[in-house]
């Protein structure tokens, strides 16, 4: 019989792993692993993203085939034990291609993500840092904010098409589009979050004490204002994943046959309205299933950054709805 | 080529090529078929409810044949872009061509020995008939060519009627020609492969009597009077319509009809549909098919299902995959009969290693033939076993050698200094989609031998720019040369001067030979040289030879007529019902 809510918080480990863990890791830690057993569903976004980014990396040791090679001879053949996941119209085996393609998907948008988090979030910090001021710093910090208006007003989609047009079709300009398109939101986010810091007494006494701009942003501002970055990441992460697949399946992403989801979906998208439904399907639920992972955890660290449901969660009364 | 769809249900414009003309306009799209099944009965239900939403209605679909049995409605990738050829070559144009407007001649028509309901051009050298050509009259009624070969003669059947009353003379088809000569569309193409360059080479002799005169004997003099892209005017019309800015009516002949066709145009919309009404004045009587329905409906799913629920009675350029499934299917037919296409790869000659010939040779002993036949082309294609269309009078495969043979392929590589393989470039066109399979298979097996081909899939607006520039190692091409002639086949693709030379191929005798083919009528003589033309081209493999695909026709059962031309279009006035 499960224990009501606020008793499964508060009440102790009884497993002896569960307890060893506890012991050896620090009080943040031990309130995380809390807060998953308490609400597992959002530890289903871990496992999720856990499982993709290990299966990933072994994904060469423990695929049958090559996931590049077509074999004609068994080409669109549905699940069977020599292919689970079946194969291809080229032949080409889609369980082998669906675990190698998050190697892709995921560092495209993992870097891409990371880039425009960093280049975003910097930019913020000085724009916001610089907002209302006077002279050619407060211009430039208007400049850049208009300039951020303008590239959110075109459609992302368009925009990412556009930017992998101009630098050719590889990894490198998928990075580069991804991150591209996402530094506006890091901005934004940076920016809102500096023009509350930079005015707190800590700010002001780094300030009166002469220490300059730019430390006072990286020492004192940065450090305080990042949360809602990290929470950003990880949804960020997710939405990237669903921009590199969208890219490739329109044929502006990854060149085939490299395995990547949205042109797997793409290649056997014909394949569906004829019957085979497997080299489509596959990978498009490998893709959906990823990106809810991130949807979770981004979902989680959202809950975990809101002091008042962080508060509500450790007195253990019921949890706040969230407001998603 | 049957199909050639985009990535996206969206509308890309891509393009195919005839004889090297750019084929746009074409909504190409990628597949989104039904098959009929139980499981795929909801998104075929709400593909064709989508579609047949589009539709003219006839009542219910089921009985559409019943109620309206000389009306035939096409589901075709896109409507004509223009009804004037001379600017325009896409798909939907083509059709139109050929029941708006008549030629002088046509070949008789013979049954394909493959496909039993289907008619086919007899255009087989034929040493018994006048000129070794089984040629019909259509709008002439005689012909002649001089002893030395330089003189074509036709005399005109008299008392033939334009859409607009107006008489056939020899006036129309000298004003038809000379428009050529004025304008840069198809004309200076036409005219230059009989080397007319002048007016005065086409001279009136009569009301009803036109003559050509050419320097030298010229084997295409009469083929060129069948080809699809010489259809004969109405000049009265084109005259009266004519401005000082547009002296050769291209803006009146865009939207109307000024011809002695079958039919005449009633409703041109273009992206949506156009319409076209059986001519009871015409003087071959009037065709079965009172009205075609020529429908824009750019999925070629869209296009299955309307055809599977009768709404339609032709469903165009389906994909591979498609015709076996709606094959199937009961009260559709499907025939696939051998035609004038070709694809393959071409391998830059000016470029390294390609400008090795063993190394072009071991690219084609690389490809696995029979595996793309099989699983891209659903067997709807053959090999290509040579360099001119197979159904082409004097083409041989007795130069055939690449039947894949990695090992083969491997030694030649080394031979050629490339022991440990290369690194190159194959683009391919995002809008044909069975050159990405082919791509990967081909890529496969190249891996096999050391060779790393990264693919290159380049949208298909720019496809085009690529392969005319001629700077690419290795791109697909998809072609047809209209007229069956070994000449005129050979001296598209073949011929260094030629534009169509996209692979860079330079070879002075097998220019020599091409020419002097295309200036003798001893059909023996051109067999002999077109067979050396052949076997010089498939020893230096300027291609990686790979499928002739057929021209497959997916119809309604009842719907009779299919007849095939080279010029791989439909003919309306050629169906009926049975």
């Amino acid at each position: 019989m499960p224990l009501p809510l606020e008793n499964r918080f508060n009440a102790e480990p009884t497993s002896a792993v569960w307890s060893l863990i506890l012991e050896r890791t620090g009080y943040g830690l031990r309130y995380f692993v809390q807060f998953l057993r308490v609400y597992p569903g959002y530890a289903a976004g871990y496992v999720i993203v856990l499982t993709v980014a290990v299966v990933a990396a072994v994904a060469p040791l423990i695929a049958p085939y090559s996931p590049v090679n077509a074999d004609a001879s068994v080409y669109l053949q549905p699940p069977t034990l020599s292919h689970v996941l079946g194969t291809d119209s080229t032949g080409m085996d889609v369980f082998s291609r669906v675990i190698f393609a998050p190697r892709i998907d995921l560092a495209i948008a993992v870097i891409g993500t990371l880039v425009s988090s960093i280049v975003g979030s910097s930019i913020g910090a000085w724009v916001g840092y610089f907002q209302a001021t006077t002279g050619i710093r407060s211009f430039l910090s208007s400049a850049i904010m208009r300039a951020a208006d303008v590239l959110q007003a075109f459609p992302v989609f368009v925009f990412a098409i556009a930017l992998v047009a101009v630098f050719g079709q590889s990894i490198n300009s998928l990075v580069l589009a991804i991150a591209f398109v996402n530094i506006p939101i890091y901005l934004r986010l940076m920016r809102s979050q500096v023009l509350r810091i930079r005015d707190m007494r800590y700010v002001e006494a780094a300030y009166i004490l002469g220490v300059p701009d730019w430390v006072i942003i990286g020492r004192h501002i940065m450090p305080n204002s990042i949360a809602p970055v990290l929470a950003q990441l990880s949804v960020n992460i997710g939405w990237s994943i669903l921009l590199t697949a969208g890219l490739s399946f329109v044929g502006a992403g990854v060149r085939a046959p490299t395995p990547e989801w949205g042109s797997m979906i793409a290649m056997g998208f014909p394949n569906v309205m004829t019957g085979q439904w497997w080299p489509s399907v596959f990978p498009g639920l490998a893709l959906a299933i990823t990106v809810f992972g991130f949807a979770l955890i981004g979902a989680s660290i959202e809950f975990l950054a809101d002091p008042r449901r962080r508060r509500t969660l450790a007195s253990g009364k019921p949890p706040l709805p969230t407001q998603a | 080529m049957e199909s050639g769809q985009t990535i996206l249900d969206r509308p890309v414009p891509s393009y195919r090529t005839i004889q090297g003309f750019k084929v746009e306009s074409m909504n190409q799209r990628r597949n989104q078929t039904t098959a009929g099944l139980t499981r795929r009965a909801v998104i075929k239900s709400a593909s064709a409810a989508a579609a047949y939403s589009l539709l003219p209605k006839f009542g219910t679909s089921e009985t559409f044949a019943a109620e309206q049995p000389h009306t035939m409605v096409i589901a075709a990738p896109a409507t004509p872009q223009s009804l004037d050829h001379e600017f325009d070559v896409s798909l939907g144009t083509i059709d139109a061509v050929g029941g708006l407007y008549d030629n002088l001649l046509e070949y008789e028509k013979i049954p394909d020995s493959q496909v039993p309901d289907a008619l086919r051009e007899d255009i087989a050298v034929h040493s018994d008939k006048p000129y070794n050509l089984n040629l019909k009259g259509k709008l002439a009624e005689k012909w002649e060519i001089s002893s030395d070969g330089t003189v074509a003669r036709f005399f005109l059947r008299q008392g033939v009627k334009s859409n607009w009353g107006n008489e056939l003379t020899a006036d129309d088809v000298k004003w038809t020609w000379d428009r050529k000569l004025h304008l840069t569309g198809l004309g200076p193409f036409q005219t230059g492969v009989l080397n007319i360059t002048r007016e005065d080479q086409i001279q009136l002799e009569g009301r009803y009597v036109v003559s050509f005169h050419v320097p030298k004997p010229n084997p295409l003099l009469l083929k060129q009077m069948v080809n699809l892209s010489n259809p004969v005017y109405d000049s009265v019309k084109c005259k009266q319509v004519a401005t000082k800015d547009d002296p050769w009516a291209h803006k009146f002949l865009e939207n109307n009809t000024a011809g002695f066709g079958a039919y005449v145009v009633s409703q041109l919309v273009r992206g949506q549909q156009a319409v076209f009404k059986a001519r009871s004045d015409y003087y071959r009587g009037k065709p079965y098919m009172d009205t075609v329905i020529f429908k824009e409906v750019p999925t070629s799913a869209t296009r299955l299902s309307l055809l599977q629920g009768g709404s339609v009675d032709i469903a165009q350029f389906l994909q591979p995959l498609e015709y076996t499934t709606v094959k199937k299917v009961g009260g559709v037919s499907v025939d696939a009969v051998k035609a004038s296409f070709a694809i393959w790869v071409e391998l830059n000659a000016k470029m390294q290693p390609f400008d090795n010939v063993k190394v072009r040779q071991a690219m084609n002993y690389a490809l696995p033939r029979e595996e793309i036949l099989k699983a891209v082309f659903q067997d709807l294609a053959d090999k290509q076993t040579g360099c001119i269309p197979d159904i082409y009078p004097d083409f041989t495969d007795k130069f055939w050698t690449y039947d894949t043979d990695l090992d083969k392929a491997k030694s030649l590589l080394a031979e050629a200094g490339f022991k440990d393989g290369f690194k190159t470039t194959l683009s391919y066109d995002a809008g044909n989609p069975v050159q990405e399979p082919i791509a990967i298979l081909f890529q496969t097996a190249l891996r096999k031998i050391g060779v790393e081909i990264i693919l290159n899939k380049v949208p298909a607006a720019t496809f085009y720019d690529f392969v005319t520039k001629r700077q690419q190692s290795l791109i697909f091409y998809l072609d047809s040369p209209w007229v069956p002639d070994p000449g005129y086949s050979t001296q598209l693709y073949f011929n260094s001067k030629s534009y169509v030379d996209y692979s860079n191929y330079t070879n002075a005798e097998v220019d020599d030979l091409i020419k002097s083919g295309l200036q003798t009528l001893d059909p023996t003589v051109r067999n002999e040289t077109y067979t050396k033309v052949q076997q010089i081209v498939m020893s230096e493999a300027p291609w990686v030879f790979i499928a002739w695909p057929r021209y497959v026709l997916a119809r309604r059962s009842n719907l009779k007529g299919f007849t095939y031309y080279t010029s791989n279009n439909l003919r309306f006035q050629d169906f009926y019902r049975s």
